[in-house]
């Protein structure tokens, strides 16, 4: 798939999340092949499918076809899925009223607790929901800033304050190391690692900040970004488990892995 | 050749020659051991590589200099701080020196015969560089410059320097020239930092005459250049620096002793590891695009803000994981906890650089 494909795919894609969100984007990415896509070309399909989702607010249950696909199942149904502090929880993708209803902080979310599961394939699923995080905090920086943009105090943009400035860029700096580990990614430590990354840049206070009272409100969409980053973040481990587990492991090992080279 | 031949046979000919530093830790033995570990990589010619034939290089992508660089200070060879100021003087004289000086003078900088300094920063320009007033004024075929200089890394130890001057108001008055350190009218005095090494310079001009050859570009080149050679410091320098950072996360982990417990330890291990982690993947990032060709500029200001982060973290880590070792004993830590202090000062401030990220990469106007 050559770059102008890509795009043209990603653009559809967008357009589609854009259109329709849960169960009914589901079917829709289904029928735009993005299962065929996800068997095929998962370094192409997972980054674009799920940075996207994190872009337009969306949601779809794709983290199941991501982990079937690298466990080798068919893909389509659910598995269970582990979560922060050892729990367990079931992304339903079922069609019709849900047996019952999710308790997650984001509510859009068909998260359904479970009591336990098998050892799923962690790698790709970080990966992905480490780009749906750093697609999050993409959002939320982008609110952010056409805010600051527009808010007028002290008869000037709040944008030249310099306070608010450096909000913003540190916010670009963390997603944009985050996205740089994810790139980089191919083994478990490096998933395990970018998705600490993206854990950690999608859930920084600045862009909350910088909205003031309005992005707390239900009136204005930061806080279903700041839900879902709140939600993925825990979902095959917290930034906060995954970092110690890597300082597990160095502990051990005493040796720091150099996972990525020239 | 390719990056890991090139890589490989480096590493078959360090096996074979001992360039480990000897006792002397000072200064003066620190800048002594790069110049000699320059002299032997550039006689056996890995030094030459990623250079081009017209400063005494042996061609080859740059990327040769980021291998070599990363091969040298996990090693520990060379302080890479002094190490790597390479990367920066040798480019800027490759783009702007009359070709046949950048011919005569870069061998002198990448063989070790000669350090370098960069006049820069001023007592009143230090974030504000471009307000810099160092004045050269022309006088028949040459510059007579008068002013002062400050934190010039290695001046005393510089035969010459790369020097901003203004010559006329503005952006555009600020005019580069290369000049022999040992010129009338220069005079050195070593800044004593607060770890103990005299590693910057006040330097000061007066009526020092500069050859007009001896102009790196034209008149009011001068900012350009400066903004030139940054994306030099933050691809090859920096990857350099990262190596280095790895190793002493290395040596923590062999030397500490876990005292608050396992828990805390692995945070903070895994805190400062993927700081690290996460800057070495930006940098390699920044590597690939240099290496296809990418004119580099405002976003190696994310790459700075990265490193800087990341060497604090891994510094404050120690501290907390060896508790009282640099407060009371002499260990080497000391210095290098203190030197990790100015990761966020030089080189543009924290400040400077999301400054930049700000107007530059979020397009957020004007402060």
């Amino acid at each position: 798939m050559d770059a102008a494909e890509r795009e043209l795919l990603a653009e559809t894609f967008r357009k589609t999340m854009t259109a329709s969100s849960g169960c009914a984007l589901d079917a829709a990415l289904t029928e735009l092949g993005w299962t065929e896509l996800l068997a095929e070309l998962p370094d192409v399909a997972i980054p674009m499918t799920f940075r996207l989702l994190g872009e337009t607010g969306a949601q779809a249950p794709l983290i199941n076809d991501v982990l079937l696909n690298a466990a080798g199942r068919s893909l389509g149904g659910t598995l269970p899925l582990p979560y922060a502090g050892g729990s367990w929880v079931v992304w339903d993708r079922s069609a019709g009223p849900r047996p019952k209803a999710s308790t997650a902080l984001d509510g859009d979310l068909p998260l359904l607790p479970v009591p336990a599961g098998a050892a799923v394939p962690l790698a790709a699923g970080r990966r992905a929901l480490g780009w749906w995080l750093v697609g999050t905090g993409r959002a939320m920086l982008s609110l952010a800033r056409l805010h600051a943009l527009d808010r007028v105090q002290f008869g000037r943009q709040i944008a030249s304050f310099q306070a608010v400035r450096h909000r913003l860029a540190e916010t670009l700096v963390t997603l944009e190391g985050a996205e740089a580990a994810l790139l980089a990614a191919e083994d478990d430590l490096g998933s395990l690692l970018a998705k600490a990354a993206a854990g950690q840049a999608a859930l920084t206070r600045h862009c909350q900040q910088v909205l003031g009272g309005i992005g707390f409100t239900a009136e204005h969409d930061l806080h279903r970004h700041v839900r879902r980053a709140l939600v993925l973040d825990g979902l095959l481990g917290s930034a906060l488990e995954l970092t110690r587990e890597a300082g597990r492991l160095l502990r051990e090992q005493r040796r720091t892995p150099r996972l990525v080279h020239l | 050749m390719n990056v890991a031949e090139f890589r490989a046979g480096l590493q078959a000919w360090l096996a074979g020659h001992d360039l480990t530093p000897g006792p002397d830790h000072s200064l003066d033995g620190q800048v002594a051991q790069v110049a000699r570990v320059r002299r032997a990589l550039y006689d056996a010619g890995w030094m030459r590589y990623g250079w081009p034939a017209e400063v005494g290089g042996l061609g080859g992508p740059a990327v040769f200099r980021a291998v070599l660089g990363e091969e040298v200070t996990t090693r520990d060879l060379a302080e890479p701080g002094i190490y790597s100021m390479v990367e920066v003087l040798a480019p800027t004289m490759i783009s702007y020196a009359r070709p046949p000086l950048a011919h005569e003078m870069v061998p002198m900088l990448l063989s070790g015969r000669e350090q370098w300094c960069q006049g820069f920063s001023e007592p009143g320009s230090g974030s504000d560089l471009a307000s810099l007033s160092t004045r050269a004024v022309p006088r028949g075929d040459a510059w007579v410059v008068t002013g002062q200089k400050v934190w010039t890394s290695l001046a005393q130890y510089a035969s010459r320097c790369v020097l901003l001057t203004r010559t006329a108001p503005g952006h555009d008055g600020i005019t580069a020239l290369f000049v022999d350190m040992d010129t009338p009218g220069i005079s050195v005095r070593p800044l004593r930092t607060m770890h103990g090494v005299d590693e910057f310079a006040e330097v000061f001009f007066d009526d020092v005459i500069v050859p007009g050859d001896r102009m790196l570009g034209r008149p009011g080149d001068g900012w350009r250049l400066a903004m030139d050679l940054l994306p030099y410091e933050r691809s090859t320098c920096f990857w350099h620096r990262i190596a280095y950072l790895y190793t002493r996360l290395d040596r923590l982990l062999a030397e500490a002793a876990f005292p608050l417990g396992a828990d805390t330890a692995e945070a903070d291990l895994g805190a400062a590891y993927l700081a690290l982690h996460v800057a070495r993947c930006r940098s390699l990032a920044t590597q690939r695009r240099l290496n296809e060709g990418a004119r580099l500029g405002p976003e190696t200001s994310i790459d700075k803000v990265l490193l800087a982060a990341a060497e604090q973290r891994l510094y404050d880590t120690v501290r907390d994981l060896l508790p009282g070792v640099l407060e009371l004993t002499e260990s080497p830590w000391r210095a290098e906890y203190l030197y990790s202090r100015a990761a966020t000062i030089y080189g543009g401030t924290a400040e400077i650089q999301r400054n930049i990220i700000a107007r530059r990469l979020l397009d957020l106007g004007r402060e």
